[in-house]
């Protein structure tokens, strides 16, 4: 079948009145068909009769998780970065006095504001 | 009577035999209705032939719109896990090929949200799908290039459209059938099979 004569037949398949049924035998004659690989049939036997039967759930529960790690892994190094960015600003250093927020204090002052004299 | 006796005799030999068949593990000729109530009684072979019977039809929309992936394969097995799961539920009022049509349906639309609320986390493109091409390896060119060309023009496709495609070209559904099955109005098909077609023309010039 030549492009030009597919394109055609998709449209056409898309009027209401159209038979869609020979249309799909056409393109299934012309080798446009779909089909799962190889061993799928085993593959499905196996998992439902084989291993438990939480694997529908298992597997969507590891799917969901996976997508709520990323989601927490990209929003918690943001945090980092902009953490480590707001105490470079603050502090001018990346010492570890500065990320315990010790950077510009002396002795005195933690004492004022430990005690208040 | 005795004619009738013999009938009967008869009768009842042949169902031995159809029931030896089945025992036998080959279903091939057993009916939707045989295969459904032997996988409820846990049959690992009959439940085998109703994935190969249908597979073929769940791969055409599984695969008419996600693409060959690995998802699609996933997908297509999770269809017949769920109908596994879902079978004691059913109650025999659509066919069976209906039934798994709107499980594959359902689980299909869903794939596609997930990986579009996916990439639009992690990708400029936004909702572009990560669909891929199918090409078959062994076939002609002109037959590789036609399969491309439905590929590439299923997979440019709003997904709400891709379904009403994939449900005429590549399954053959009547529009009634397609509305049955995607659960919507006839009203609603139709309007979607015109929008569908503008859509497909303006894709088609550029493919």
């Amino acid at each position: 079948m030549n492009p030009f004569e597919l394109k055609k037949i998709m449209i056409q398949s898309l009027d209401p009145g159209t038979d869609t049924e020979e249309i799909a035998a056409k393109l299934d004659n012309e080798s446009i068909s779909y089909d799962f690989r190889d061993g799928f049939t085993e593959k499905v036997t196996t998992r439902l009769f084989s291993e438990s039967l939480i694997a529908n759930h298992d597997l969507e529960f590891r799917r969901n998780l996976s997508l709520v790690f990323y989601r927490i892994a990209i929003t918690g190094i943001a945090a980092i970065v902009m953490l480590m960015l707001s105490i470079f600003i603050a502090q001018d250093s990346f010492s570890f006095d500065s990320f315990l927020g010790l950077g510009d204090s002396i002795d005195e002052s933690i004492v004022y504001l430990l005690t208040g004299n | 009577m005795l004619i009738k006796i013999n009938n009967r005799e008869y009768l009842n030999h042949n169902h031995c035999l159809y029931n030896n068949r089945i025992m036998r593990g080959s279903y091939k000729l057993a009916g939707d209705d045989e295969l459904v109530k032997a996988s409820l009684d846990g049959d690992k072979l009959a439940f085998g032939e109703i994935v190969n019977r249908y597979r073929k039809m769940v791969a055409r929309t599984v695969k008419g719109m996600l693409g060959d992936s690995v998802y699609a394969e996933d997908i297509g097995q999770e269809v017949f896990i769920n109908l596994y799961n879902s079978l004691p539920g059913f109650r025999g009022e659509a066919k069976l090929s209906t039934y798994i049509q709107r499980i594959a349906v359902n689980l299909t639309l869903n794939e596609i949200k997930r990986r579009k609320r996916f990439f639009s986390m992690f990708s400029h493109k936004g909702n572009e799908e990560m669909s891929e091409v199918e090409i078959a390896d062994s076939g002609t060119e002109e037959k590789v290039e036609a399969k491309e060309i439905v590929n590439k023009a299923l997979s440019s496709l709003d997904p709400k459209f891709r379904i009403v495609v994939t449900m005429r070209l590549l399954q053959g559904y009547s529009t009634k059938e397609t509305a049955e099955i995607l659960n919507l109005p006839l009203g609603t098909v139709l309007s979607r099979l015109s929008r569908a077609q503008e859509q497909l023309r303006e894709k088609l010039k550029m493919l």
